[in-house]
């Protein structure tokens, strides 16, 4: 009984972590994003399944983030919660499991879309680039690894 | 916590699908692409993406998609009611419908009804561009077929249809067959290719695929419209040296001459998934009305050449940029010109009009046409006998048809 119990209470806390995976990501969440990273540089990167440059930017961010285990690395999905078997999958596949996922999670996504950045209308991949003191860098567009690594050296050394 | 509270939590937990995705993975699937079930994924169950036109008589006819399903249901009383939907494809098909791609509808010269839209494949972003028919006045539709004569699993999508005046069906779509020769070869090519297909005998079949450019855009919306005479035009963001990605028009005459539009330089390697609009009427003016990106030129625009390309106005902005202008359809009816895009303030998302009553070249300021606090389609502008009207989609108030006729 008591190892019946050890078992799933192992198997709960291990199903809990990959619960955790995709966050919704709701009215507010940016906010959320942005204050849960006071004084860290880190990139959010926004991208979906049907979006075709996104795929390669999650190549990259993948290699990166094995490369940098300390890059701190947000991914927002535009897709829905519906589709988070294959945004799992995806992430999985390029070895990003272990990053910050969240899934956007409301039909509303012009609202989500202005909380993240009035100025940004939507085009994927869009990254965004926060330095310590929370300032950001936007590019639309896929991302560019000399860039993106220079970007990662020059802000670990700071954090 | 006691076992039963604890099994029953863990039974709730396995039920997530990100923990059936984990299984998956678990079973040794992990090194399955992604690409699994994208179609299933992608077509999503609801959808407000709807085309509408009107026929010859005022009959509004309206395409929708559900559970796999297209839809055709009219309205005879300027969109208060509508027919029973039928149902185009009886063998259920994930059907695009999402962003730029939506299912589309014409009507013809003696009220034959067409419908296209992109069955989407296993793979991502593939398709196929499907086409079907009813010639009993949507009583019932012919069996749908692939318009695309390249059946290999790859993109061909984002179709656009348009019905010449002389009968003739006209589809247009994104297509990758030349991208996916050139990767075999081992050769760069920037983006899609637009292919287009015609039929002269009702649909009852398409002549063979011809090639109206190499070099579009992936994933914004064609604009196809037919002038008073002759061939349709065509207008789409394409891809330049540089991935410079401006918009461009090409009459489907079978010459491919290419003209550009648009001159704002927006270098992006991106899915901006916002393709352009454009309005012909008697006057044979085309209008046209795009969104663009780039640091010199970020917005909406409009222009229009009175003379098939040779030459364009100066380029218009409009709409707000702090408020997200975005999706514009523009319509002609010669000297009255209207233009409708989104705007999202940070609390509502609005459909924005302006008017021209000088076939474009002066224009009112812009003004709230319909409002919503929630999810909504794009805007698409319909007009007939001289009326025009908004047809909106919005999840909280539902289908929307709204008179502009009377705008100051």
């Amino acid at each position: 009984m008591i190892r019946g119990f050890i078992f799933f209470a192992a198997l709960l806390a291990f199903v809990a972590v990959q619960a955790q995976e995709l966050k919704p990501f709701v009215r507010g969440s940016q906010q959320v994003i942005v204050a849960s990273h006071q004084d860290k540089p880190f990139i959010l990167a926004l991208w979906s399944l049907d979006c075709t440059h996104c795929i390669d930017d999650m190549a990259l961010l993948g290699k990166l983030s094995k490369k940098y285990r300390n890059l701190d690395l947000v991914l927002v999905s535009t897709d829905s919660p519906e589709q988070t078997q294959q945004i799992a999958r995806t992430l999985q596949h390029y070895r990003l499991s272990h990053a910050d996922s969240w899934v956007f999670a409301d039909g509303y996504v012009e609202r989500l879309r202005f909380e993240v950045d009035p100025q940004w209308y939507g085009e994927l991949p869009r990254t965004y680039f926060f330095d310590a003191s929370g300032h950001s860098t936007a590019i639309s567009g896929k991302i560019d690894r000399k860039e993106i690594e220079h970007w990662i050296q020059s802000s670990l050394k700071q954090g | 916590m006691n076992i039963t509270t604890l099994l029953s939590t863990l039974v709730l937990l396995l039920c997530s699908p990100a923990i059936l995705a984990h299984e998956e993975h678990e079973h040794g699937a992990m090194k399955a692409s992604p690409e699994k079930m994208w179609s299933d994924s992608m077509a999503k169950e609801q959808t407000m993406a709807m085309s509408v036109t009107f026929d010859a008589k005022g009959r509004l006819w309206r395409t929708s998609v559900k559970d796999h399903h297209v839809l055709v249901d009219y309205s005879e009383d300027s969109g208060k009611t509508f027919s029973s939907p039928v149902q185009v494809n009886s063998q259920p098909e994930p059907v695009g419908a999402d962003g730029d791609s939506r299912p589309k509808i014409a009507v013809g010269k003696h009220g034959e009804v067409y419908v296209t839209w992109s069955m989407l494949l296993d793979k991502p972003y593939t398709g196929d561009v499907r086409f079907s028919s009813s010639l009993d006045g949507g009583k019932t539709f012919s069996t749908p077929f692939t318009v695309n004569d390249n059946h290999d699993v790859i993109a061909h999508r984002f179709d656009a249809m348009a019905v010449s005046t002389d009968g003739k069906i006209y589809i247009a779509w994104v297509d990758k067959r030349d991208l996916a020769t050139a990767k075999k070869n081992g050769e760069k090519y920037g983006g899609s290719a637009v292919y287009y297909a015609v039929s002269g005998n009702n649909g009852a079949s398409f002549e063979a695929n011809l090639k109206l450019a190499d070099h579009s855009c992936d994933c914004c919306r064609i604009a196809l419209v037919a002038p008073p005479e002759g061939a349709p035009v065509a207008f789409w963001r394409h891809v330049y040296d540089g991935n410079i990605r401006d918009h461009v028009m090409s009459i489907l005459d079978g010459k491919n001459e290419l003209r550009r539009v648009s001159h704002d330089d927006w270098k992006i390697d991106a899915c901006p998934h916002h393709g352009p609009s454009l309005a012909i009427a008697s006057d044979n003016v085309y209008h046209f009305a795009w969104f663009d990106n780039a640091p010199k030129s970020h917005g909406l625009f409009y222009t229009q050449t009175r003379d098939k390309g040779q030459t364009f106005s100066a380029q218009m902005h409009f709409g707000d940029d702090a408020h997200q202008a975005g999706h514009p359809d523009v319509l002609s009816l010669g000297r009255e010109v209207f233009l409708a895009w989104k705007e999202f303030d940070g609390e509502a998302t609005s459909v924005r009009i302006m008017h021209s009553r000088d076939g474009g070249v002066s224009w009112s300021l812009p003004r709230n046409a319909a409002v919503t606090h929630d999810a909504s389609d794009h805007p698409q502008l319909a007009s007939y006998n001289g009326k025009v009207w908004l047809s909106w989609n919005a999840k909280q108030e539902g289908y929307r048809l709204i008179a502009l006729g009377d705008a100051p």
